[in-house]
């Protein structure tokens, strides 16, 4: 590892000599005359720098108006700046404080001290950027592994459906493009970068009632009778309680909330058409709302063992002409415009499962015997993509 | 004339200075480059052409030298005018200006005196 950088200001030749002969042996030392040339110098390179010594009376630009215009750009955050001027006058040591100076080294320098007093800058500086580090590693590490408990989760429910668990993940992504565009519009529903995190991660919750509904009607490869589709239909109100039976201090977390509206009510309807509740227009919670649309366009162009995977403009059509039941204007308006991303995951999702079929002979098998009455697909009329898609 | 006399006559702090700085050798080096130092001409031109931000600027400057190097006597004198210009008390720093100068060359000839001992 280099040496670190440390970047001398000020417009005294010699001063700034002294200091190079005090720090050289142990820091890359860099000079400027004033406070231009330092502003400059840092806008092209201030990430070598650890530390900035700074003269408070240059020509051009003095060190206030350095520490102001560092302290506009957030600079200092990352680099610790210390003043070094023969003027230590209080009012002004004060005013260097405010702007966001780290310490106040005042003449004459001390060899010793001055070494002594960056070292322990630097070490502090360091220690943060490392704590700061940890911190988000095992954020990011704690993330990851909430979200790898609820796929394993969402995975089991749909384990069970015979399908692979992409179902999840793509409505997870759809749902986050969704609402990113849906702000974009409108400020009705206001929302956090954290709230959008949350959503998404609770969408993957949004068929756990499912884990009720018998296997042989899940996998059930021709069209159901009524009696089974009504059983089918329990599994929004059933996630709903699953949730709703947790202790209350789970169930009161902002995360089991989301959840639980997803749940219940992502297959509601913009009309008042939908179930279990008939909820209609802005009575739909919009995570709910956003995941129904995410539900319905994944639903579309998945393979299920009852239909094949429709193509995307098909998707976007038979939703935009109202067959799959009413939705929020605004909520297909966005869908529209992210169509060309929504895409781009079927391309990739078909090239994944094509990668999939020839890698595992066992998938292939399955998706043989899921396809093996092709002709079923043809028998779907209008009335039957309400069927489909309230099973999904 | 060895470090120590020219620092007495110079008007300095040799203990001082060899307090804080580490070698010997640092300081000559400095006290060498002090001779080519600019800054009291430029403060005689920025007084003598009223342009007192300049002039501030440049004994401010030379104040700091006087400190880093423990020229105590011509840091008094640089630290009184510094005072009189920041106050735009520049009746006052007009009156000292001759004292900064005796001060200025008291130093110039004992660096210089020294310089010739060691070289001659």
């Amino acid at each position: 590892m280099g040496k670190q950088k440390i970047l001398i200001v000020d417009d005294s030749e010699m001063n700034r000599a002294l200091l190079i002969d005090i720090l050289e042996n142990q820091y890359d030392v860099v000079e400027a005359e004033n406070g231009v040339q330092a502003v400059n110098i840092l806008a092209e390179r201030r990430t070598e720098f650890c530390l900035i010594l700074l003269d408070i009376m240059m020509p051009e630009m003095d060190g206030f108006g350095v520490l102001t215009y560092i302290n506009k750009q957030h600079w200092n955050e990352k680099i610790a700046v210390i003043m070094i001027s023969a003027d230590d006058s209080p009012a002004n040591m004060k005013r260097a404080y405010d702007l966001g100076a780290f310490d106040y080294i005042s003449r004459p320098f001390d060899a010793t001290i001055v070494r002594r007093r960056i070292e322990n800058t630097m070490f502090l500086y360091a220690r943060q950027r490392d704590l700061e580090k940890t911190i988000e590693e095992q954020f990011y590490e704690q993330e990851k592994n909430n979200k790898l408990m609820i796929l394993i989760l969402s995975h089991i429910v749909e384990f069970r459906n015979g399908e692979s668990g992409t179902h999840v993940l793509r409505v997870n992504m759809i749902t986050e493009y969704l609402l990113k565009q849906l702000l974009q519009h409108t400020d009705r529903y206001p929302m956090s970068k954290s709230d959008i995190a949350l959503i998404c991660t609770a969408s993957s919750l949004h068929d756990i009632g499912k884990i009720s509904i018998s296997g042989d009607i899940l996998n059930k490869p021709g069209r159901l009778t009524p009696e089974e589709f009504e059983i089918i239909k329990t599994h929004s109100a059933i996630g709903a309680k699953i949730l709703l039976d947790l202790p209350v201090e789970q169930f009161d977390s902002p995360f089991v909330k989301v959840a639980f509206e997803i749940c219940r009510w992502h297959h509601e309807r913009y009309d008042g058409k939908g179930y279990p509740d008939g909820l209609k227009g802005e009575e739909i919670p919009i995570a709910a709302q956003v995941v129904a649309l995410a539900d319905v366009y994944d639903a579309l162009t998945s393979e299920r063992c009852y239909k094949k995977a429709y193509s995307h403009e098909e998707a976007l059509e038979m939703i935009l002409e109202g067959k799959c039941g009413v939705f929020n204007p605004l909520l297909l308006q966005c869908l529209k415009e992210i169509s060309d991303i929504l895409e781009d995951l079927l391309v990739d999702a078909t090239r994944e499962r094509e990668i999939k079929k020839v890698l595992d002979v066992k998938d292939t098998i399955d998706y043989d015997r899921c396809f093996h009455d092709k002709n079923q697909n043809m028998q779907i009329n209008q009335q039957g993509y309400m069927q489909l898609l309230y099973v999904d | 004339m060895n470090l120590k006399e020219c620092y007495v006559k110079l008007g300095g702090d040799f203990d001082e200075v060899m307090g804080r700085l580490p070698r010997e050798q640092l300081i000559i080096k400095f006290l060498y480059k002090f001779l080519d130092d600019k800054s009291l001409e430029l403060f005689e031109s920025s007084m003598s052409n009223q342009n007192y931000d300049e002039a501030l600027r440049a004994v401010h400057t030379l104040k700091g030298i006087c400190q880093n190097l423990a020229f105590t006597r011509l840091y008094e004198s640089s630290s009184q005018i510094t005072a009189a210009l920041k106050a735009n008390d520049y009746h006052k720093a007009m009156e000292m200006a001759p004292q900064l100068s005796k001060d200025y060359y008291q130093v110039i000839h004992a660096v210089e005196e020294y310089k010739e001992t060691m070289e001659g």
